[in-house]
């Protein structure tokens, strides 16, 4: 079955812009806020974006749970924390072995710049180029990701819930105060 | 828009949350940079499941959400248990690991 | 019926181990009945072999048995052979007799001592380990014995370990002793380097007939004197002479049933054995002999003038031992081999009677040896000192004993000898002259020896002079036997002027019994025996009369007199000639002081400081790398992983080389093809450098080019290899020559 891969339309050029340009300038904000809770909202900012790519994307069932567990639950949790921790910061940037982490970023940076060089290069090939998916009706929705999560993919679903519980265990036992002599349970 | 610009965009977005895990003192705001390296993973992932037609990189980025739920969790709790001690959350002395 | 040979070194081995094992569980009963009983076992087997297996085959080399293989090495195969000969059979005799004697002895001297088992599990050792040096049929299993007695007199003599004197005396015996073994294994490796054999029958033959003993090795002697001195620096070491002596007298700190069986009986009479054994060898090289007689006459004498102005009863005995196996060397040093064998069977029983009176004696003065404070104890102690008197006239020479006559066999051989060619016929009288001196010497210091203890009045303390009593009979008994043993051995030695009187003209029984293993026996005339037996009662006789001028009955005026007259002399003739402290002053100090330097200069500095200092350093720098970059900073981890990460895939992602690079040369005209078996996916970029200028000559996309030289030499070709993807290329190099 050939596929043609259609030029995309108008909007979906301008909204897949606007998406990126709001996801990339929102987490070069989180990064460089001196207030924990002004990074926080820029990454409640940066997802709310990353949703809307991920619906372009077809990614239906994701986006909605983007929003809802990225930007709702993981961002309140965070926000928790922030609010009963951080001051504002004086300094944002450790100076200690600045250089080296420093030059590590850079190393990282040649090392995408490059991958990235690669990608343009081989942007004609089959799975990269597909602006549209398949005619797939269904594709990306809730019932056809979650027929795959409870068939093929139960076993390493199910595990995923207990570490979920472990997860919630561990992180109640490791907050609480500790008190010398005891405190079982 | 060809799966290419997605890969272009998680590849930005990845360097922007190495960067900010690197470079940042707080280390909530390193948690927060490694939420976007995360999310830039699963964008990368969605963007070759919809050039393959399938579905099962959704399902794996469904996953990566689980999973990134459970480190933040895990790891401010451990923030915290650091801050009671220290009264500051700063990386600068956190280095019992020392050799 | 015991035909087994290895038994006899066996038995006693076996009860060594028994005893040291568990003899401390048993009662003394048990321990000295187990003890006696292993050495008279040999003692049975080795009688029953000698008298009854061995007659039979003693011409062909007597009785002999290979144990088992031990090792082979290159070209010779070494076996723990046994073989009991004339010679080996007689000493095996005497060493289980005089040894059952001795521990029975032993039972009765050393009842009160707390490590009874200990010192019967020492003595048995000796035993065996004598037992193995006698029976040895080649040089290693002798050398194994050799070096077992001298380990079972270093813990013999340091006995009593917690006095530091005693353990002393014992290591000095010991290290000694060493020296003596560095020349026996040179001379071991002489041996076996002109014959390529270690047994010893092999070696005797090669002696006796081939040439490979007859080659001249240093100096132009024969490799036969050579391993002759060196084997006799050995023997000069295990029964003390000149230069090595001086373990003898100080081992005497030893209990006395040591003193009488290792250091008069048995181990010290294991040099002459070695010389008695390898007679073969000696006869090859006369300057050998030579060398063995003149320091055995030397030995003689000058033992003998310590020996009459020592104080402890003893160390005069000690240095009598020593004078007498200087008279056993002259007798094997001029090649009479017989007589030195013959003076060592007799000098076993008396001497071994002199030290158990000696040890009787020490018993009864509360364990004291000082001779002056001794006296009269002739009254007191009539079994000792009828015992003593008889072994005191053998070794004086008196005639009947049996000291008497193998002194005479020894004296008449020196003067008759013709081992000696022509330059040194002077030795043989030389010698026996020096030896008559001697033998006045023995005659003198033995009796005032007898005198000063047992006859006239006891000069001890009140207390002391109340303790004394007769031994118990335990102890008294073997004395007896041994005294019997000095009175009749003789008898086997008895010269042919005096056996023709009897009516069996010939030579002496042992002389004849000995001629399958060391040789036909000195022909000396008749004359000169009767000369020799005249001149040696004379002398004997001459010297007790001497003594008992000075001594006779206690000290008496000339003895004063004498020592007032020249007390210099007689203090330097007390103190040995000051030997040992020479030898501390020229060997042992300059020891010491390279060993102290050795241990500053290596062991302190060279390894503790230098060899170790830089492993601790490297280990140093290590760590402090280590904790340089172990810094527990996460994100530092994490730059260095991003680093670390781009490094690796930046080196991976080079092109590939090529399977193959083919260069072909034609005139000027170069072409190089880069060959892949595989095809390569993605394009790369080539170029192409041909005249090393760094410069690309070629460039594209094919993987061959080509290119015309201006003239001959040497080139360096570079081609680059380049994705242009990752950016990543590969550079190879190649030479090119052009000829002209």
């Amino acid at each position: 079955m050939s596929v043609m891969a259609s030029a995309p339309s108008l909007l979906a050029q301008i909204a897949f812009w606007v998406l990126a340009a709001g996801t990339l300038g929102f987490a070069l904000l989180t990064i460089t806020r001196k207030s924990a809770v002004a990074a926080l909202m820029a990454l409640v900012g940066s997802f709310c974006a990353v949703a809307g790519l991920y619906a372009t994307l077809s990614a239906h069932f994701l986006a909605v749970l983007q929003v809802l567990v990225y930007a709702g639950a993981i961002m309140v949790l965070f926000i928790f924390a922030v609010m009963i921790m951080s001051r504002d910061e004086t300094q944002p940037v450790a100076l200690r072995g600045l250089f080296l982490r420093a030059a590590g970023v850079l190393a990282a940076g040649y090392l995408f710049y490059r991958v990235a060089w690669i990608v343009a290069l081989e942007r004609e090939a089959e799975v990269l180029s597909r602006s549209t998916v398949y005619p797939i009706p269904g594709f990306g929705t809730v019932a056809s990701v979650g027929r795959l999560l409870f068939h093929d993919f139960l076993f390493p679903f199910e595990a995923v819930s207990i570490l979920l519980l472990v997860a919630v265990v561990g992180g109640v036992l490791l907050a609480r105060p500790f008190r010398p002599g005891g405190g079982a349970s | 828009m060809p799966g290419y610009a997605y890969i272009l965009v998680s590849l930005a977005l990845f360097f922007i949350g190495t960067a900010g895990v690197l470079l940042r003192r707080n280390a909530l705001f390193v948690l927060m940079s490694l939420e976007l390296q995360l999310a830039a993973g699963s964008l990368a992932l969605l963007a070759f499941s919809r050039g393959l037609g399938d579905e099962k990189g959704h399902v794996v980025a469904f996953f990566v959400m689980a999973l990134a739920a459970a480190e933040a969790a895990v790891g401010l709790a451990i923030v915290v248990s650091v801050y009671r001690t220290r009264k500051k959350i700063d990386l600068d002395g956190v280095n019992e690991l020392r050799n | 019926m015991l035909s087994h040979l290895f038994l006899i070194p066996l038995l006693p081995l076996l009860g060594a181990a028994y005893l040291a094992l568990f003899g401390p569980r048993h009662s003394r009963a048990v321990v000295q009945t187990l003890a006696c009983l292993t050495v008279f076992a040999a003692f049975v087997i080795s009688a029953d072999a000698f008298f009854f297996a061995l007659p039979k085959v003693v011409h062909e080399g007597g009785l002999s048995e290979i144990v088992y293989s031990w090792f082979s090495a290159g070209t010779v195969d070494v076996d723990l052979a046994l073989r009991m000969d004339a010679l080996s059979g007689l000493m095996c005799l005497v060493v289980t007799f005089v040894g059952a004697l001795i521990h029975l002895y032993s039972a009765g001297y050393m009842a009160h001592d707390e490590d009874y088992a200990r010192f019967f599990a020492y003595m048995n050792l000796f035993c065996g380990a004598m037992l193995t040096l006698v029976l040895g049929d080649s040089l290693p299993v002798l050398f194994i014995g050799w070096e077992g007695v001298g380990l079972s007199s270093y813990l013999l003599i340091g006995f009593w370990y917690k006095e530091s004197a005693n353990a002393s005396a014992g290591k000095k015996a010991f290290i000694t002793n060493r020296i003596g073994d560095f020349g026996f294994l040179i001379g071991i490796f002489l041996l076996f380097r002109a014959t390529g054999r270690l047994d010893i029958p092999a070696i005797l033959d090669a002696a006796r007939t081939g040439q490979a003993l007859a080659a001249p090795l240093w100096l132009d002697l024969p490799v036969a004197f050579w391993a002759g001195l060196f084997l006799f620096l050995g023997a000069a070491g295990k029964s003390a002479q000149i230069p090595l002596y001086v373990w003898l007298p100080d081992a005497m700190a030893g209990p006395t049933p040591v003193s009488a069986l290792i250091h008069a009986a048995t181990m010290v009479t294991a040099g002459v054995y070695l010389v008695a054994r390898m007679s073969a060898v000696y006869l090859a090289a006369p300057a050998a002999l030579a060398v063995v007689a003149v320091i055995g006459a030397l030995t003689a004498l000058f033992a003998a003038i310590i020996g009459l102005a020592q104080n402890d009863f003893k160390r005069v005995l000690a240095y009598s031992t020593v004078s007498q196996l200087g008279f056993m060397f002259v007798g094997v040093g001029t090649a009479n081999f017989a007589g030195g064998i013959f003076h060592l069977f007799t000098h076993a029983f008396f001497k071994a009677g002199l030290f158990l009176c000696a040890g009787s004696v020490m018993h009864a003065m509360s364990g004291s040896g000082d001779i002056t404070q001794m006296g009269g104890l002739g009254k007191r102690l009539p079994w000792t000192t009828r015992v003593f008197q008889i072994c005191w006239l053998a070794i004086c020479g008196v005639p009947i004993f049996s000291g008497f006559f193998s002194k005479d066999a020894i004296l008449g051989g020196a003067f008759a000898t013709q081992a000696f060619g022509h330059g040194l016929a002077w030795v043989g009288p030389c010698v026996g002259a020096v030896l008559l001196l001697a033998a006045l010497g023995t005659a003198f210091y033995m009796s005032r020896l007898y005198f000063l203890v047992f006859t006239g009045p006891c000069r001890a303390s009140e207390e002391v002079e109340h303790h004394i009593h007769e031994s118990p009979v335990s102890m008294v008994f073997p004395l007896v036997v041994l005294a019997a043993g000095a009175l009749l051995s003789g008898l086997v030695g008895l010269p042919p002027a005096l056996r023709e009187l009897f009516g069996r003209p010939g030579e002496s029984t042992l002389a004849v019994w000995l001629e399958p293993a060391v040789g036909a026996p000195l022909a000396v005339s008749h004359t000169l025996e009767w000369i020799g037996m005249g001149a040696s009662t004379l002398i004997a006789v001459g010297g007790i009369a001497l003594a008992y001028v000075f001594f006779g009955g206690g000290y008496r005026a000339p003895a004063h007199s004498l020592a007032a007259g020249w007390p210099r002399l007689a203090g330097l003739v007390r103190d040995k000639f000051r030997i040992d402290e020479i030898y501390a002053l020229l060997i042992v100090r300059p020891l010491a002081t390279a060993c102290r330097l050795l241990f500053f200069f290596v062991d302190r500095i060279l390894i503790d400081k230098i060899l170790i200092g830089i492993w601790v350093f490297v280990a140093d720098l290590g760590g402090r790398i280590c904790r340089f970059v172990q810094v527990g900073d996460v994100q530092r981890y994490l730059a260095v992983f991003a680093i670390g990460l781009t490094a690796l895939l930046w080196i991976a992602a080079r092109p590939t080389a090529p399977d193959e690079v083919n260069i072909s040369v034609d005139n000027s005209t170069v072409q190089i093809k880069l060959v892949d078996s595989q095809a390569r996916g993605g394009a790369l970029t080539y170029s192409f450098d041909f005249d090393g200028d760094l410069v690309p000559d070629r460039q594209g996309a094919t993987p061959s080019a080509t290119w015309m030289y201006s003239g001959p030499g040497r080139y360096t070709a570079r081609v680059i290899i380049e994705d242009p993807r990752w950016h990543t290329r590969r550079t190879l190099v190649r030479e090119i020559e052009i000829k002209p």
